[in-house]
């Protein structure tokens, strides 16, 4: 993994098509809001299929939280939007099929040379895609809890909220 | 992202466009029987007592010529822009195929007004699956050009409006 993509530094605003072939920048997915930002293996991968299960999970929470997700793969558009569907997740998948992204970020996954993936990594983004917090998913374990997530969206939320402590009259 | 005024006159005055209209088209139903109006304006002096407000993005006076699906909640049976019934419609929306454009309608902060859904095809058959109109009919018009563009989907999850914005505008 890149040696900036750590706590504290600025995650690249890729711009790669969604899963209906739309262009679109994690800026723009991100509107303001914090963003949850996965890089999955692809939709066979049984450990990436039992993360994203947990990860519908949560959406149902962060539908009303202001908060965004968006997952990132080799699949092509077509197929990230059937496993999407398959998951009923509802935020946006992105695909990088031709792995544009993949030596720039170091995030190939070098073991196996049959799908040249993503490295399962997870981040946590501020608004404006700096980084709260990074997770290597190799290792099943090594993925974010959704308690992880809860707390991580709360520290970012209480900082980038002005009304976090109610205003008083 | 902010939005826009927008209003359908089902018998629109005859002669000029709607004063100082951002963009209006005519309308057909699917039969090709004339159906009134559609028009936008930029946010501002409310332009019609009719007027509601629309996601600005879906608004293109370079836009080609349309279907849409038009609901539109009478204001004594509207709901909280809160209610489950709206907020499934918006789930519906992100979990499904994508349309050319989409945005919910407000008359207020509060409530629900409806929401347009743009397809720019030949035909409006995928207008039928459109989700908010389990909420109250829908009208199925044709739109002439200059009125409606193309708009990424909705990022979701979220479903929740920010301050006064209709959905899918985000930003607070």
């Amino acid at each position: 993994m890149r040696e900036d993509l750590r706590a504290g530094g600025r995650f690249p605003d890729l711009e790669l098509p969604d899963h209906t072939g739309n262009p679109r920048r994690l800026s723009e997915l991100a509107a303001g809001d914090p963003l949850f930002l996965n890089f999955y293996r692809g939709f066979w991968c049984p450990k990436e299929q039992a993360f994203f299960r947990r990860l519908v999970r949560l959406q149902e929470e962060a539908e009303v939280a202001y908060t965004r997700f968006a997952s990132v793969s080799v699949d092509p558009p077509e197929i990230a939007a059937a496993f999407r569907a398959g998951l009923d997740a509802r935020w946006t998948f992105l695909s990088d099929a031709q792995r544009r992204y993949l030596a720039e970020l170091d995030l190939l996954e070098t073991t196996d040379t049959v799908h040249r993936p993503y490295l399962p990594a997870s981040f946590l983004l501020f608004p404006d895609l700096s980084i709260h917090q990074v997770w290597n998913g190799y290792w099943f374990w090594g993925r974010p809890t959704n308690e992880e997530l809860r707390q991580g969206f709360r520290a970012i939320t209480r900082a980038i909220r002005p009304d976090w402590e109610v205003p008083a009259r | 992202m902010s939005w826009s005024w927008f209003a359908f006159l089902p018998e629109p005055p005859t002669g000029d466009e709607p004063a100082d209209a951002l963009a209006s088209a005519t309308t057909t139903d699917p039969d090709g029987r004339p159906a009134g109006l559609l028009a936008a304006w930029q946010r501002g002096r409310k332009p019609l007592p009719t007027a509601v407000r629309v996601d600005e993005r879906v608004i293109d006076p370079a836009g080609a010529a349309a279907w849409v699906s038009l609901v539109l909640v009478p204001p004594q049976v509207a709901p909280l822009f809160d209610d489950p019934a709206v907020s499934q419609a918006m789930r519906r929306v992100l979990a499904g195929p994508p349309f050319a454009a989409i945005s919910t309608l407000l008359r207020d902060a509060v409530h629900f007004a409806g929401a347009i859904t743009v397809e720019h095809g030949e035909e409006p058959a995928r207008l039928a699956d459109d989700p908010f109109a389990r909420l109250y009919p829908a009208r199925i018009l044709r739109v002439g050009p200059g009125v409606f563009g193309r708009v990424a989907p909705p990022a979701g999850p979220a479903i929740q409006r920010y301050g006064g914005k209709p959905w899918p505008a985000a930003g607070f």
